[in-house]
This record gives structure tokens, C-alpha cells and sequence, in this order.
């Protein structure tokens, strides 16, 4: 690639087409792998969203039930409230939108894992201090595209500046079981899953919290 | 109970008992002032502003255990601008500060008393800076249902209002006793009457037996008056968390399912145990205490100690069994 996948501004974030995952979690493994991450540390974990019940018809009851995946890692939020809850400066953004952790600064005190509904910052026990996707910016540097994004045999995972993304994918981000996201505006655009449920409606649950 | 929060748990609450017993002791110190000699005051309330250092500077210590890599400690210093982590250990290490002038101006009557006031009063207004501080911490937390509530300001203010009064009764008995022991010890012999010593560490001994010096009976009934009013201000605190556990609980109740599942935080013996502990601590012995003070006399202050102590241990139990369950309280919403 000639062009720099660094750009300042870019305000880079993820596109998730819901609709075409099928919950292999090999970006999830990609990511793992990449980064070489230990036992308890998964900065992209793929979530299994279920729910439904009965519709009942004289003495005919259909399921109607429902279950899709959504692959979330870091959203590079534009509203970043680890960054901001940070004691130490620690977490940081880049000029190109991107949030990483600058481990020599971090105390490893865990606030900010604490702060992110999406549950990016994780805490590694290993080193101490905590660590989070950087959307591959050692990667990226070297024109090449995110270990999760490459890896993803179903292409429904993508990246790029977050406008690009919303001019060619809309706006849709709001998707169970993802969080409200008037709190941190993520980086995140979703082409919804054709049960796709509002991040409020409550309808169901996540079938695999201990994956995730 | 998650181990790791243990730090955070003792951390804030002996903070806060210590921010509560610098105020207690100020609005001791102002009313005080207004009818008794200032020589008389400053016994009362001084031997009781030395205990909160020692304590503050354990609970300062148990909070850098928090920390997963101490050797970057420096920079939770970093970023006052933006996160009340960062202020919250600002204003605990700017009330430390203060309250260390504050004691070396007084232990050797430094400075003028107006001085000495104003220092106090600033160490007072950065003790609420952190005690504010710790509860945004959690309130800011929007994505936490069982924190981002007012519940937590008033959590945490009770808790320095309650063992802070609790607290310097607690005090006032030791330093009560140990006067006693005194009278028996050294008759009624005042320091003021020792000769003049010269060296630092015979300067420092003329002061601790000034301090240790028999009490008057003056100075006993000053000493149960404040502790009859403390225990009011402890009876309203503890009260106060109490009538709030409900509300706090219907609201979790009837929010979205992160803030129910924050709820069931609030079931089971443990939490009823806390009950159990704050109301008799709050309710029951501060009232009982009330009544022994308003006639315990000077030469047998034993009943009232044992009553005062025992309300004092058993609210920290309590309010330590409190901030446990604010813990176990925290589910946020998202994955």
C-alpha cells in the first residue's frame, strides 16, 4: 500500500457487518496470536447475543427465537472515558484517533477497565500494567491491515477513518448487547444482523460471558 | 469478597474517617472557643488532631497497594485536569500536608493563632476536596448504575460524618483515661510546673506531659458535652445511610438489567449483618452513650469509654462491610 494507514485526524475505527459473521472467532484468535497475548487477555472477543420466546397460535406455539454474533474489540471512542478517567496519562490517543496504552506510565490500578462498557482495557498480570487494542498500529505503520481484519474469512470485519466508514456504511452502532453509544461515541459502524436488538430493548442475553 | 478491592475498601474509609474527625474537631474548636479559654480548648481537641496523622499515613500506604506497578506510582499525579483519580491523591496528599503544618504549628505554638486557623481551615476545606474527589470517582463512572447515583456523595459523606464523630469521642475517652491515670500517677502536679528543660527530646516530653496532664472538672464536663453532641451528629449520619439503603435499591431495582443485577448486591446476610451493625453502632449505643455521658463523672469515666468505644469499632465494622458491598455493586452495562 502506498498510502499511510497513520494518518493524523483519520479517527480510524472498525466496520462489523453483523450479518455475515458466522461467530468463527478467528479474528479473535488473530488478535490473540499477533499480539501474543496471555491467558485472560482477549482484546477482540467474538459475543453470542440470544434470546426469544413462543408464539402461541390456538394449540400451535412456534419458537421465535434469535441469535447472532457481534466481534468487538477497541472502538478508538470519540468520547474515550478510559482516557479520560486515566490517573497517570497512561492511556493515550494518538494523532491518528487511536487509543493506546504507554505502559511506562501506567500503575496498573485497573480504573479504566472499570470506565469502558465494552470492556477494552484488560489487565495483564504478566507485566502489571493494563493493555488494550491499538488497532495494530505496528501493522498499520507498515502499510499492512489489522491482524483481525486480515484474518476474517467471511470479510465482515473492516477498518479505516471512521467519516469514510459512516459515508459508506451509515451510521447504525447502536446493538445489543453493546452499550448506549451516547457514552463514549465509538469508532464502530454495524450493518445489522436481520435480528439485530436495540442496545435497550432488553429482549435478550449474551450465551457465552465467560468467552468474552 | 474480591480481595483485590481490599486496598480500596480500608483506603477510603479511614480517609474519610479521618477528614470527618479534622471537621468534628474544628466545629469542636469554634463553638468551644466562643465561652472557654483558648489554653482549655486546645486541650480538648489537641491530643485528638495528633491520631489523625498516624492513621491517615497507614491509610495512604494501604492504597498504594491498589496499584499493580508502584514504581510508576508518580504518575497517578499526572492528570488533575481530567480524572478525579488523579485529584482524589492530590487533595489526600495536600490534606496530609496541610494537616502536618497544622500540627507542627501547634505541637510548638508557631506562628500566630490566626495562622494556625487558617491552615486548619484550608486542611478542612482540602479534606472535603477528597472526600468529594473519591465519591466523583465512582459517580463519574456512567456506565456503572450502582456508582454513577447521588447514593455514593451521601455514602460517602455519612461515612466521614459517622466515623469521624465516633472517632474523636473515641479519643476524648482515651485521652480522658489516660488523664486519669495521670491524676493517680503524678497527683495533681501540672506541667506547667516542671522545670525548664532545653533539649528537643526533653522539649517533646514537656509537651506529652502537658498534654497527659489530670483534667479538671471543667474539662470533664466540656469533654461530655462534646461527646453527647458527636453522638447526635453520629445518630444522624447513621440514620441517613440507612433510610437511603431503600431508595438506593428501588432505584437499582427498577433500572435496566445491569442496575437489577447491582441490586441483588443488596440481599443476603451479609448485607442484613451490615444493617444490623450500623443501626446498633448509630442507633442504639449512640443514644445509650448520649444518656451515660450526661452523667458520668470525672473520676469514673470507665462505663462511658466502653460504650464509646464500643459504637466506635462496631460503626467501622459496619461501614467497612458497607464499602465492601459498594463493590460487589459494581456490574456495568455493555460486555
Amino acid at each position: 500500500m502506498s498510502e499511510s494507514l497513520t494518518e493524523p485526524g483519520a479517527g480510524y475505527g472498525f466496520f462489523f457487518d453483523q450479518s455475515l459473521c458466522t461467530g468463527c472467532k478467528a479474528c479473535q484468535v488473530a488478535c490473540k496470536d499477533k499480539h501474543d497475548l496471555p491467558v485472560g487477555v482477549t482484546w477482540r472477543r467474538v459475543v453470542e447475543y440470544t434470546g426469544g420466546s413462543w408464539q402461541v397460535d390456538g394449540a400451535t406455539a412456534t419458537p421465535n427465537v434469535f441469535t447472532y454474533y457481534t466481534s468487538v474489540a477497541c472502538n478508538h471512542c470519540d468520547n474515550p472515558l478510559c482516557v479520560q478517567v486515566c490517573p497517570t496519562t497512561a492511556m493515550t490517543r494518538r494523532e491518528d484517533g487511536t487509543v493506546y496504552v504507554d505502559t511506562s506510565k501506567c500503575v496498573g490500578c485497573r480504573y479504566c477497565e472499570w470506565a469502558c462498557p465494552y470492556s477494552a482495557p484488560q489487565f495483564n498480570s504478566t507485566t502489571g500494567h493494563m493493555s488494550k487494542c491499538d488497532l495494530c498500529y505496528d501493522e498499520r505503520a507498515q502499510g499492512h491491515t489489522p491482524a483481525c481484519v486480515a484474518a476474517c474469512p467471511s470479510r465482515a470485519l473492516h477498518w479505516g477513518p471512521i467519516d469514510q466508514l459512516h459515508a459508506d456504511h451509515g451510521d447504525t452502532v447502536g446493538i445489543a448487547p453493546l452499550p448506549d453509544p451516547s457514552l463514549t461515541r465509538p469508532h464502530l459502524v454495524i450493518t445489522p444482523h436481520r435480528d439485530a436488538q436495540r442496545w435497550d430493548a432488553g429482549t435478550g442475553q449474551i450465551a457465552n460471558p465467560e468467552e468474552i | 469478597m474480591n480481595t483485590a478491592e481490599l486496598p480500596m475498601v480500608l483506603f477510603t474509609v479511614i480517609a474519610q474517617m479521618c477528614v470527618g474527625m479534622f471537621w468534628v474537631l474544628g466545629v469542636v474548636d469554634l463553638v468551644l472557643s466562643r465561652t472557654r479559654a483558648r489554653a482549655e480548648v486546645d486541650r480538648l481537641t489537641e491530643p485528638v488532631v495528633y491520631a489523625i496523622g498516624p492513621v491517615l499515613v497507614v491509610g495512604l500506604v494501604i492504597s498504594t497497594f491498589h496499584m499493580n506497578d508502584v514504581t510508576h506510582a508518580v504518575n497517578v499525579l499526572r492528570h488533575i485536569g481530567s480524572s478525579w483519580l488523579s485529584r482524589e491523591i492530590w487533595s489526600g496528599l495536600g490534606f496530609a500536608a496541610l494537616g502536618l503544618v497544622w500540627a507542627v504549628l501547634a505541637w510548638w505554638r508557631l506562628g500566630s493563632y490566626l495562622l494556625r486557623r487558617v491552615v486548619a481551615a484550608l486542611a478542612a476545606l482540602v479534606g472535603l476536596c477528597l472526600v468529594w474527589s473519591m465519591s466523583m470517582i465512582y459517580y463519574s463512572l456512567v456506565a456503572v448504575p450502582a456508582w454513577h447515583t447521588a447514593i455514593v456523595p451521601v455514602h460517602f459523606l455519612s461515612t466521614t460524618v459517622l466515623l469521624g464523630s465516633l472517632a474523636v469521642a473515641a479519643c476524648l475517652m482515651v485521652t480522658a483515661l489516660v488523664r486519669r491515670r495521670a491524676r493517680e500517677t503524678m497527683g495533681s502536679a501540672a506541667a506547667d510546673d516542671a522545670p525548664q528543660r532545653t533539649s528537643f527530646m526533653d522539649r517533646v516530653r514537656a509537651k506529652a506531659m502537658a498534654v497527659n496532664a489530670p483534667a479538671s472538672d471543667e474539662e470533664w464536663t466540656a469533654t461530655t458535652a462534646v461527646v453527647r453532641r458527636v453522638m447526635v451528629a453520629a445518630l444522624c449520619a447513621g440514620v441517613l445511610v440507612l433510610v437511603s439503603y431503600p431508595v438506593h435499591i428501588a432505584n437499582l431495582a427498577t433500572g435496566n438489567a445491569t442496575a437489577v443485577r447491582s441490586a441483588e448486591a443488596f440481599t443476603g446476610a451479609f448485607f442484613v449483618v451490615r444493617l444490623v451493625v450500623l443501626a446498633v453502632a448509630a442507633v442504639l449505643i449512640t443514644v445509650v452513650s448520649y444518656q451515660v455521658a450526661g452523667s458520668a463523672r470525672r473520676e469514673r469515666p470507665q462505663l462511658l469509654a466502653i460504650w464509646v468505644s464500643a459504637a466506635f469499632v462496631l460503626a467501622v465494622v459496619g461501614e467497612l462491610m458497607g464499602r465492601a458491598l459498594h463493590y460487589e455493586s459494581m456490574f456495568r452495562v455493555g460486555i
